[in-house]
This record gives structure tokens, sequence and C-alpha cells, in this order.
């Protein structure tokens, strides 16, 4: 019963990424809405930011394991590729997204977020093999 | 906690005034409720009526706050984020229960811990909003 994905710190899991899906959309729909055509680029990558957490959230909150390790890893990668380029060309993010600066503006919390995501998956399927 | 710095606008100054002193009172609660919840959870006890009880009123205290702020909404430069982040505040809590309560271990305080420290936050921001001119 405790070696679940979505039991336990799992729980915790879900909750954080709950908020952050929460935060996510309401950013990403604020800046459509209200000033799409200033940086379609980074708008369009706080929308698809958005969609990530949303599809983690649901996939560990209903334990789908290969579907949330899946987006773990996109949410590992766009975090790292978005927070370079706000890093290298901040011409093309005048505007944060959760993922510009690495997520500094969010205490780096979406930088550490997949990496304990993923660190809990391997370890509950690791347990629940063994 | 209140070190937001007032802007010179004498009319909505003392509203101002009066909803950052009300909402200092809400984020110091909030931010309570999430040390004793964290606590809790490393003392490794599940949720009690303490947490309960204090989850209800942040809640309720954060809604009459939505309550006081909504219909001044149009006063603030980034409205839809001021709407977003007060309707935010008071659906995290009653969510945040619903998720840490099946959870009778350490981890159910874990979950509310994270709630109230989000709430907090959120009513911080809600008023940095409110002070951009």
């Amino acid at each position: 019963m405790t070696t679940g994905v979505n039991t336990g710190p799992g729980r915790v899991l879900v909750a954080v990424y709950g908020i952050f899906a929460l935060a996510a959309s309401a950013r990403a729909g604020v800046q459509i809405a209200a000033k799409f055509s200033e940086a379609p680029l980074a708008y369009s990558l706080s929308a698809f930011a958005a969609v990530v957490y949303i599809v983690l959230t649901v996939a560990l909150a209903r334990g789908n394991e290969r579907l949330a390790v899946a987006a773990c890893l996109i949410e590992l990668a766009g975090v790292l590729v978005v927070g370079t380029l706000s890093v290298v060309d901040s011409q093309a993010f005048p505007h944060a997204t959760v993922w510009s600066g690495y997520g500094s503006g969010y205490l780096f919390i979406p930088l550490v977020l997949p990496v304990i995501g993923l660190l809990w998956l391997f370890g509950t399927r690791r347990r629940g093999q063994g | 906690m209140s070190a937001v710095a007032h802007g010179p606008a004498l009319a909505t100054g003392t509203l101002l005034g009066m909803f950052s002193a009300y909402s200092g009172w809400v984020i110091g609660a909030a931010l309570l409720l999430a040390v004793v919840s964290l606590v809790t959870a490393i003392r490794n006890r599940p949720m009690g009526a303490l947490i309960l009880a204090g989850l209800v009123l942040v809640e309720l205290a954060l809604v009459v706050q939505a309550v006081i702020a909504l219909p001044k909404a149009g006063q603030v430069t980034e409205q839809a984020t001021f709407v977003g982040y007060l309707i935010g505040t008071i659906v995290i809590p009653p969510a945040a229960l619903w998720w840490g309560r099946a959870e009778r271990t350490r981890w159910g305080p874990a979950v509310i811990a994270v709630a109230a420290f989000t709430a907090g936050v959120m009513t911080g921001r809600l008023l940095q909003l409110w002070d951009m001119p």
C-alpha cells in the first residue's frame, strides 16, 4: 500500500506539481491572452511548460509511472534548454517564463523538481521489484 | 512582513494600508500553519485537529481577503494576474486538505505545509501587485 508512487512522499510531490501546474497555466494564460505578440516564442514555451506540469500532476496522482518518467525527462530538458536560452539570449525572453533563469523566479524549484521526481520514480520502482 | 513601500497616492493610501495590514496577518497565519505542519511532519505524526482548525481559519481569512480585494482589482495594473492570485489563494487550501487528509502518515501534514507556505507567498505577491503603480 505504501509502495505506490502517489502515496507517502509521492503525495507531497503531487501537491508541489499541482501548484506548479496551476501557476504555470495561469501565467501562460495571462501572457498569451494579453500580450502574445510581444514574445511569441517565450509565451509558447510558457504554455508548453504548463502542459508538462499538468501531465505530470495527473500522471503522478494516478500512478502512471511510465508517463511520469517521460514527462519528468521532458521537464528537465525544458528547464535546462529554456534556462540556458534565457541567459544567453535574453532578448528572446523579455518576460519571464517558469523555466527562465533555470526557474530562479521560483526558488529554482523547477530545476530541482524533475531530479527529485526521477529519483522518487526510480526509487519506488526498485523497492517494488525488490 | 509588511515591509511594503507605500506609494504616494493619498486616496488609495489608506485603503492599501488597511489591506496590507490585514494581509500581513494572513501571511503570518499561513506561515505559522506551514511551520506547525512541518514540525508535525518532522515529528512523524499524522494530521490532527490543530492543523485542520488552522487550515479552516486560514482559508476563512483568505476568503475575506478575496472579498475585500476583488472589487478593487480595477485599480491594479496587472489585473488578470491579481485576480488569478486571489482565486489561487482560496482554491489551494481546500485542495490540499482533500489531498492531504487521505494520507494518515507524516506526509499528510507535509502536503498542508507546502500549501500553507504557497498561500502565504501568494498573498505576499498580491501585496506587491497591489502596490505596483
